[in-house]
């Protein structure tokens, strides 16, 4: 059985389906017995997209025109 | 914008149809504009290797094999992007400054988990969480931000960052886990700071 250290330790690769048998198992009955991990593991699930949809940018307007006309000049024959 | 597929305007940029290219252009500007901006932080900068991306891609039109213009160019201005960067300043900050979570001389965790509800499947972002995100996200250490950012945000994974950072995948995902674990701790204190307000 792990500690929580351990067991967080190995989230990544467990999220990413890399853990032996043994390790993902032992991690398993871990997270089957202690409550504050699996609020962790999932607060850590939704990190990425969350953190995907605040840093999405578009390009301000002004920015895509002068990109516009820096590559109509550019590309021009 | 016209209904033609990217593998279409494609094959007649590659045929010097500049109205073509803009159309792709238009269809990759955010995405190729996006990487730059979160890496650099300067919009100004960021147009920048927007324009370097696009000129060199058009000057390369040869070259690209398959129809994937969109993922080119985004992997173009990652890595003008770090280059950009690598020489702007070094990456010095160890990882051990990276936030971790608390536990106990047992190892068990020592900190309760803020309710996250809010943050429901679809709902939109609330601005005060989108600054906070972006405040710890910019307070990472540079190696560890690359590869967030990279892989968590821009969707490339392990082995194309590794060509681009010349990092083994190893490291990345360490570091990557390492990045994980302090925004989730920066999305949590703003939860937590939300759920005390009266």
């Amino acid at each position: 059985m792990h500690t929580c250290k351990e067991a967080i330790e190995l989230l990544a690769a467990y999220l990413d389906g890399e853990l032996p048998p043994a390790q993902k198992q032992a991690l398993e009955e871990h997270l089957g017995a202690c409550a504050p991990c699996v609020d962790f593991v999932a607060t850590y699930r939704q990190t990425p997209g969350l953190c995907k949809k605040a840093l999405e940018a578009k390009m301000p307007k002004d920015l895509a025109d002068s990109l516009s006309a820096f590559l109509r000049k550019h590309t021009a024959a | 914008m016209s209904d033609a597929s990217d593998e279409e305007l494609l094959r007649r940029a590659r045929n010097n149809d500049t109205a073509a290219f803009e159309e792709l252009v238009g269809r990759s500007r955010d995405r190729v504009f996006g990487v730059a901006l979160r890496i650099l932080h300067s919009e100004a900068e960021a147009a920048e290797v927007a324009q370097e991306t696009f000129l060199s891609a058009w000057r390369s039109l040869g070259q690209l094999s398959g129809d994937q213009f969109s993922h080119w160019v985004h992997r173009i201005a990652a890595n003008r992007a770090l280059m950009r960067l690598r020489h702007q300043k070094v990456a010095n900050q160890v990882e051990e400054s990276i936030e971790s979570p608390k536990f106990n001389a047992r190892g068990s965790l020592i900190e309760s988990v803020a309710d996250w509800a809010p943050t429901a499947e679809g709902a939109s972002l609330d601005a005060e969480l989108r600054r906070a995100i972006e405040e710890a996200s910019q307070s990472l250490p540079e190696s560890a931000r690359q590869v967030f950012l990279l892989h968590d945000v821009e969707g490339l994974d392990y082995q194309q960052i590794s060509e681009i950072t010349k990092d083994s995948v190893a490291a990345l995902k360490s570091r990557l886990h390492r990045a994980r674990l302090a925004m989730r701790a920066a999305i949590d204190r703003f939860y937590a700071e939300k759920g005390s307000e009266p």
